[in-house]
């Protein structure tokens, strides 16, 4: 754990350097709210189209789900790559059932591209 | 650990990370003198000698300016915004190796903020808690342009991000270790006689995928989308004040100073010279402080390399649309990038088979 102790003061100037540029914003900026300056910015438009919180594409989150399939996913490679270069010593045991994990990986790829879920237009 | 342990590695986290925080005002002229060269125009060249006072006056012009949250806003995450981006990106620096180590009063301190032994993991961890920031000031501003920057921002960052965890797993694959240190440690000497020993000989294809992936985690130029400034006027921060987007601004250059770090000590060699061994070198200086000072000018030679690569390709290619954005991260990067894994693997096999 005390490796991670610098990380710590890190964490305590980066707060620092944050609560510095809140505070610096604050100060040295002057006020003068005026009901058209607080308003929506719209190119030119005197009053919003609706409201910005309307539904949404599913795209985004379709690719938010992918994503997460595929990290989940990729993360598993992370612990086989670290003990993978002194598990050579006693065969292809893990090459191969790696192999089959980027097999089933793969037939989760051709099926989103089959499936057209990126389509984005 | 003792006191006079604890203070010098505080004052050496606090110099580095205050080191890092420099690159946003050396990128600001750089960026803007560079845009200049290749546009053919004289670029800032008033304030002070060639200019290189400008971005003093940027920031005090930023200061100055008023302070505006709009009506319509969601105001607890609105303001918060812009730290969420600039937090995470001021913590990643902490795995960076900037040098081997140097020594004060009969002690030895390594030349990075923190020896994480999951170097790498702590980067991709930490590196993507970026999006939230962005996320939440798109959403919070209420405003179409920036709830479309935000989606999209966050919807590149997250397919991005999948290449370049393939490209950093095959690194972590061929040097064996998720620490970074280790990483250059592995890089000395040379490959083939001639080559410097650097991980790009070993991983070309892993670097070219991680180098675009970084392109589009950091949101710059070919893959700038969020801003895309002919269609979403400023995307996520169209409602921000200008010290907001300053703080998003100097979010994203240290971003990209982490990019390039990462790249430096991934693929080529870290603090190392080509060809010239750190023993050799100590015994050229003579000393292990001048030793760590030429160490920690080469890192950060290497990474202003990098730096002047990215204003290069802002400048050089167009921008991407939409679609082709996530076509090139889902159709071509991510088989890339596991055809890439598996090429490794079993390459290290045959290697260990002869």
């Amino acid at each position: 754990m005390e490796a991670f102790l610098p990380v710590g003061f890190l964490l305590i100037f980066a707060l620092l350097l944050c609560v510095g540029l809140f505070t610096v914003k604050r100060l040295l900026g002057p006020r003068n709210p005026v009901s058209s300056k607080l308003s929506v910015y719209e190119c030119g438009v005197a009053s919003p189209e609706g409201n910005a919180r309307a539904p949404f594409k599913t795209s985004f989150y379709l690719i938010a789900v992918l994503f997460l399939l595929f990290d989940v996913e990729a993360a598993f490679f992370f612990p086989w790559a670290l003990v993978y270069r002194e598990s050579l010593a006693e065969g292809p045991a893990l090459l191969i059932a790696m192999l089959i994990y980027m097999g089933l990986l793969v037939l989760g790829l051709v099926y989103i591209f089959r499936k057209d879920c990126l389509k984005l237009n | 650990m003792e006191w006079t342990d604890l203070i010098i590695t505080a004052v050496k986290t606090a110099v580095i990370y205050l080191g890092m925080v420099q690159v946003v005002p050396i990128m600001l002229i750089v960026e803007r003198r560079g845009a200049a060269l290749m546009q053919d125009r004289p670029g800032p060249n008033r304030v002070g000698p060639f200019g290189l006072f400008q971005p003093i006056a940027d920031v005090i012009k930023m200061m100055m300016k008023e302070v505006t949250v709009p009506r319509q806003v969601n105001k607890a995450l609105f303001l918060l915004g812009p730290f969420l981006v600039l937090f995470p990106a001021s913590l990643v620096i902490a795995a960076l190796p900037f040098g081997d180590y140097f020594t004060l009063l009969g002690r030895d301190y390594l030349l990075q903020v923190a020896n994480i032994d999951v170097g790498i993991l702590y980067v991709l961890a930490i590196g993507s808690l970026g999006i939230y920031g962005i996320l939440f000031g798109g959403w919070a501003s209420n405003n179409k342009f920036s709830l479309i920057g935000a989606m999209r921002s966050s919807s590149q960052i997250i397919s991005y991000e999948i290449p370049l965890g393939l490209a950093a797993c095959s690194a972590v694959l061929w040097y064996g270790s998720f620490s970074l240190r280790e990483m250059v440690y592995t890089q000395e000497g040379t490959f083939l006689g001639i080559l410097p020993n650097w991980g790009f000989f070993y991983q070309p294809i892993g670097f070219l995928l991680f180098f675009i992936a970084a392109f589009a985690e950091t949101n710059r130029l070919p893959f700038d989308l969020p801003e895309t400034e002919a269609e979403l006027v400023a995307g996520f921060h169209t409602e921000y004040g200008p010290m907001d987007f300053g703080t998003f601004f100097m979010a994203e250059y240290m971003n990209m100073a982490t990019m390039s770090g990462l790249m430096v000590a991934m693929y080529f060699g870290g603090w190392h010279l080509p060809w010239v061994s750190d023993v050799t070198l100590l015994q050229w200086l003579g000393s292990r402080n001048l030793l760590a000072a030429l160490q920690v000018v080469t890192v950060i030679v290497k990474i202003s390399v990098f730096m002047l690569m990215f204003v290069w390709v802002r400048w050089t290619l167009p921008r991407f649309r939409f679609d082709q954005l996530m076509r090139l991260a889902w159709r071509n990067l991510i088989p890339i990038g596991l055809i890439n894994l598996v090429i490794t693997a079993l390459i290290m096999y045959f290697r260990s088979a002869q």
